[in-house]
């Protein structure tokens, strides 16, 4: 019968060698997750202070909140459209969680604990409200992406200025650093046991959020509409997913990880800043090099996350080869060039 | 005989300011292949956007297995079994063959995640189950030639337990040996009781697998009769409202020196080795399937496209062209096969449409005279009877025949020695074709060499001087009016052998070239 | 007919007596409005009115202005250019880094701005061009990367105390009117007059409406693409040195946010965001809209900063309207 090997082929299919050559080489996971252990390598062979396990901790941790943006920012690529206000938004996140805790005119019966779960589950809820506003006027008042987040980017970062007045927010309570916790700190490790009891919860929260995205997207009907919307939209409207709730999903989830990062990025250290580079760049980067076409359509989040990783890497490594920190952002830029010619170069190739 | 799975009825569908269908009757049973015949324009894709609910009917009913329904949306369409496969074929080029088979019903496991494993495996049976077993279901759908895409959307079709499959224009954009796999998998479709609408323009294939034809004309229904009753004539016939000769109107015309000539132009993958002569006065007809390189040969010429190898020479001095501006410069002018988004600027005027070959003759340091600019619109509409009501109409709002007049009006200005015509009454309705073709023949006589791209047999036969055909980026063939007929020409177009004695390219070496 | 409207009508292309009068109407709109503004500026500040302040507004405004118009093209052709800030910032530690630190004469550092200027725009239209990445991508790359390079490149060092002449363009008068200003003024007047009347400006409308059919028509499509992109590259150049010249000093976050200010005008000013409209006599409104918003907020008491989010709720709001005017005329 023709069932039985159908079964055999089909799983000839997904083992023969050409399909696991193909899917090492050919993805862009893999290729990052080779070129970030090549670059540990080197630069540690340049410098030994580099594989230093603080140096490592930081390497990992330090970019992680950016990591988890680029959760967001990934989905909403993916749909064929993109943010450009994420920087100003999670700025104002943090400042909001900050506010929150150190606020003194609660009733007396909210606790100090109350105050610092408030500050923070209340920023995420607001991402995902500002997600939702975003979502709203790119699908139904149909304005481009770029131009609502533009705006976006600016409307915040004036409210921000106007209702903080510039000031930064100190004197969080204790217990509200939530990213300086280290959940390993007292379990014995068989490997590495310094690096991994330093790892901080920014960490965590990126590789459990990753995997639980990537899962999603993966296995969930609304995770693989996000790919059909960006891949073809007409034919995601004859097949009856409806775009306009799939682009407000991923605006809305991408307010959410902005929220969280926002959280991360608060309660890392004892001052809250205004002021920040512009990291939307960062993310974007992140995430375009991660494999996600800025066409959408196709890319995943562990991409983003081993980009977000490697792109950090970059930056700590120029310390320790003795090149100013002040290239960066160029190093930035040439590398979502080289991405994004790529990414042309074989979707031309492939049509051909 | 059994009764039909899907009957449209008294279907009228209006648009502002035209009645697309009006009182049109439409039905499919078990099992056929009911081909819907008519010219561009006739009603048949929107015919078909009502049956698979992307249109509702002003008025009319749909009836499925005896019970009148109503579509509100494509999905219940879907639901009821009907599916369609559109010309541009409807697939996500990043995503697996598999997931694209069940992009929107994919099958699950208990938890509610996606079941790839079944996903996939069911992909396999249903292909298998079309006799396709050499498809990798995990392969990215982009990296795939158009006939295995088309394979996909059969295959996705089938994934919805559709009874009705609409094909619009399958064989259009695939090769030789995909249409005969199509057709292969059309006949094990009609064994399982599917009811395909096939909608093509080629006649032959109507014969070939066609069990009823159904011809629709402005709008209106026709006939619907068995295939093995009809002719070629009678449903050309019926297609058009009048016999063929009417239709064309050519003109002697005399025909002097060589204007332009190609010699073994070569464009990787689309046009190989390709050489023919153009004279004064003559039009030559250039037939062939699509995909066969016609309109690619005409592109490099006119500089939209770089050759890769061979020469173009106009009055027997070489020349190079690599820009459309320059193809201008030595008197050649292309008017593209698609009207709507290579030939005009729908959302300018017509004074803009007209003048945008010749700004630079109409202006002074390239300060554009707008006098002049808007008397060349006058003057164009005026020769070429255009029905609009002044240069500053738009011409998205022209009708076809008119819109085709304001392209031609636009290459007319640039004084053209030269006219290469892709498709140039496609979509026109047939008091327009005759004027198109009367305004040919008049440019013929005074003196400019036309080269005339069509896929309509009659339009071939009526209006060229002489005729190539090209097969498979070759040109595989060349018959003097006199010697030319439906068959000989259609021969050579799918692929037996060209006519020995005049065949231009004998390089015909039967190996199957790769699109 | 005034005298404005029949500007208006020769400005705009050949459209239907429809469409004319709604673009009229948004332009007309747009100066009803500023009309407006200045009448209620006047009354809430008596700082506002006078000559010197509007003339110093003009002033301010030119850097931006200069951009503008550029953009305006650009966006016509239904492209963006997301760099201009960048290249205005590194085109502004290129004329101190020349200056200073390779000891170039201060006249040569000035070309050696400019110059890379147009380079840096060059490279976009390049890529845009030759490997058809999207505008919207290369220029968001670019910003990046050439605002890096004024970064590298300055090493968060600023270079001042330059010669005297050198402020005669940001800082001194001629006949009472701000010297930058004139440049803008002419270069306003110039590109609007190419952009409406001219063979080159024609085929901006045409490119941005269909530009596959304008290439079929023989329109150098990729030439004129490149032009304006290598165009926009050299305004952001000059603008940033008339920035240096008028704050007395390079650093390397000089333009930041220059994009946002451009992009606002020129679709506040009725150009489409979609490509295949708009004029400069709309961007120029816009961009004096624009100013005054600026002005009424920081003479009222409001800082800066704050009006940038007026700006950017301006952007969002002219884009909905204009494509809500744009939808129900076409219907194509």
């Amino acid at each position: 019968m023709a069932s039985i090997t159908q079964t055999v082929s089909a799983r000839r299919q997904r083992f023969s060698p050409s399909s696991i050559l193909r899917s090492v080489l050919g993805s862009q996971e893999s290729v990052l997750l080779l070129a970030l252990i090549l670059l540990i390598v080197w630069v540690g062979s340049e410098n030994r202070q580099f594989l230093a396990t603080r140096n490592m901790v930081n390497v990992f941790a330090g970019n992680a909140y950016i990591a988890i943006a680029a959760l967001g920012m990934t989905m909403v690529i993916i749909t064929g459209n993109i943010d450009i206000s994420v920087g100003s938004l999670m700025v104002t996140l943090s400042m909001l969680s900050g506010a929150i805790s150190v606020y003194e005119g609660y009733p007396s019966w909210v606790s100090t604990d109350l105050t610092i779960a408030l500050a923070w589950v209340l920023p995420v809820i607001v991402g995902a409200l500002v997600g939702a506003i975003i979502g709203f006027i790119v699908t139904y008042l149909r304005i481009p992406a770029i131009v609502v987040t533009l705006g976006f980017l600016s409307i915040l970062k004036g409210l921000l200025i106007i209702v903080s007045g510039g000031d930064r927010i100190t004197g969080m309570p204790k217990g509200y650093a939530l990213a300086q916790i280290r959940p390993l700190e007292d379990v014995s490790m068989p490997i590495f046991p310094a690096f991994f009891q330093t790892l901080t919860m920014p960490v965590f929260f990126m590789v459990i959020l990753t995997i639980l995205v990537a899962l999603w997207m993966r296995y969930s009907p609304t995770g693989r509409a996000l790919y059909a919307v960006g891949g073809n939209a007409e034919a995601a409207r004859l097949s009856g997913i409806s775009r306009h709730r799939v682009v407000m999903t991923a605006f809305i989830l991408n307010g959410v990880f902005v929220g969280i990062a926002a959280v991360m990025n608060a309660t890392q250290f004892s001052v809250i800043q205004v002021t920040l580079p512009p990291i939307e760049l960062t993310i974007i980067t992140a995430t375009v090099v991660g494999g996600v076409s800025i066409l959408g359509g196709t890319g995943t989040v562990v991409g983003a996350m081993l980009a977000a990783i490697f792109l950090n890497t970059i930056t700590k490594a120029l310390v320790f080869l003795d090149i100013s920190p002040f290239w960066t952002r160029a190093i930035q830029g040439m590398l979502i060039l080289i991405t994004v010619l790529a990414d042309l170069y074989r979707r031309h190739r492939q049509s051909a | 005989m059994q009764p039909p799975i899907l009957e449209l009825n008294h279907i009228t569908k209006t648009f502002p300011g035209v009645t697309a269908l009006d009182d049109v009757h439409f039905d499919i049973r078990p099992g056929e292949v009911h081909a819907l015949l008519g010219e561009n324009g006739a009603g048949k894709s929107t015919l078909i956007k009502v049956a698979s609910g992307v249109y509702e009917p002003d008025s009319g009913e749909i009836i499925i297995g005896g019970q009148p329904v109503r579509f509100g949306s494509p999905r219940d369409a879907q639901a009821h079994g009907i599916a369609t496969i559109y010309q541009e074929l409807l697939l996500y080029p990043e995503l697996s063959v598999a997931e694209n088979i069940f992009m929107g019903h994919a099958p699950r496991t208990r938890l509610g995640a996606i079941d790839w494993a079944t996903m996939r495996s069911r992909s396999l049976e249903i292909l298998a189950s079309l006799n396709i077993d050499d498809m990798d279901v995990t392969r990215k759908v982009g990296s795939l030639t158009v006939g295995n895409r088309q394979r996909v959307e059969i295959a996705k079709a089938l994934s919805m337990n559709a009874r009705v499959l609409i094909m619009d224009e399958p064989t259009a954009a695939i090769t030789e040996s995909d249409v005969e796999r199509l057709f292969s998998i059309i006949e094990l479709l009609k064994q399982r009781g599917v009811g395909i609408v096939y909608i093509s323009h080629r006649l032959n294939e109507v014969f070939d697998i066609g069990d009823r034809v159904t011809v629709l004309r402005d709008g209106r229904y026709i006939a619907t009769e068995p295939v093995d009753q009809m002719t070629e004539d009678k449903l050309v016939s019926m297609m058009v409202g009048r016999t063929i000769d009417n239709l064309f109107p050519k003109l002697d015309a005399q025909v002097g020196k060589v204007v332009l000539e190609v010699r073994n132009l070569t464009r990787k993958r689309v046009a190989h080795d390709v050489s023919f002569q153009l004279r004064e006065g003559e039009i030559v007809g250039m037939a062939g399937l699509v995909g066969s390189g016609r309109s690619e040969i005409a592109q490099v010429i006119f500089g939209f496209t770089p050759a890769h190898a061979g020469s173009i020479l106009v009055d027997g001095r070489e020349v190079r062209i690599t820009t459309p501006g320059q193809a201008m410069r030595y008197g050649i002018a292309y008017l593209p096969e698609d009207r709507g988004t290579q030939g005009l600027i729908r959302q300018m005027d017509l004074r803009a449409n007209t003048s945008i070959t010749v700004l630079r003759a109409l202006s002074r340091a390239t300060f554009i005279n707008r006098q002049k600019e808007t008397q060349l619109a006058h003057s164009t509409i005026q020769q070429l009877s255009i029905r609009a009501y002044g240069p500053q109409q738009l011409v998205g709002k022209l009708s076809g025949g008119n819109q085709q007049k304001v392209v031609v009006g636009k290459w007319l200005a640039t004084r053209p020695r030269v006219l290469i015509v892709d498709e140039p009454t496609r979509g026109i309705d047939v008091g327009a074709k005759a004027e198109i073709h009367r305004l040919m023949s008049e440019l013929a006589q005074q003196g400019m060499a036309i080269l005339m791209i069509s896929s309509e047999m009659p339009e071939i036969l009526g209006m060229s001087d002489r005729i190539l055909v090209m097969r498979e980026g070759r040109l595989v063939a060349e018959f003097s009016r006199a010697e030319a007929t439906q068959e000989n020409i259609g021969l050579a177009m799918m692929g037996d052998i060209g006519n020995n004695g005049k065949s231009i390219n004998s390089q015909l070496d039967g190996v199957e070239w790769q699109a | 007919m005034t005298a404005h409207e029949t500007s208006q009508t020769r400005i705009a292309p050949a459209w239907t007596q429809q469409l004319r009068a709604v673009l009229r109407s948004q332009e007309s709109v747009l100066l009803f409005i500023t009309v407006i503004a200045v009448l209620i500026l006047s009354t809430q500040t008596d700082k506002f009115l006078t000559v010197r302040n509007l003339l110093n507004q003009g002033r301010l405004m030119t850097e931006i202005g200069l951009i503008a118009l550029p953009m305006t093209y650009i966006i016509v052709t239904g492209g963006i250019d997301l760099s201009v800030g960048s290249i205005a910032g590194l085109s502004a530690i290129m004329l101190g880094y020349g200056w200073y630190n390779l000891g170039l004469p201060l006249e040569l550092a000035i070309v050696l701005a400019l110059g890379i200027g147009a380079l840096a725009g060059f490279a976009n239209g390049l890529f845009i061009v030759l490997f058809r990445v999207p505008p919207l991508i290369m220029t968001l790359a670019t910003l990046a990367f050439y605002r890096g390079l004024a970064e590298g490149i300055a090493q968060a060092r600023s270079v001042r105390d330059y010669p005297e002449w050198f402020y005669a363009l940001g800082q001194r008068e001629t006949l009472g009117i701000p010297n930058q200003l004139y440049f803008l003024v002419i270069a306003a007047i110039i590109t609007a007059i190419i952009l409406s009347r001219t063979t080159f400006g024609r085929s901006l409308y045409a490119i941005g409406n269909n530009e596959l059919a304008a290439r079929f028509s023989g329109i150098p499509v990729r030439r004129n693409k490149l032009i304006i992109y290598t165009l926009s590259g050299f305004m952001s150049g000059f603008a940033g040195y008339v920035l240096v010249s008028r704050v007395s000093t390079t650093r390397s976050d000089m333009g930041s946010g220059w994009e946002l200010d451009a992009i606002a005008a020129v679709v506040l000013g009725g150009t489409s965001i979609f490509g295949g409209s708009g004029s400069i006599v709309g961007t120029m409104i816009g961009l004096v809209l624009i100013q005054l918003l600026k002005n009424g907020l920081a003479l009222t008491g409001v800082t800066g900063d704050a009006t940038i989010v007026v700006i950017g709720s301006v952007l969002i709001l002219s884009t909905l309207i204009n494509s809500v005017i744009q939808r129900r005329v076409e219907g194509l």
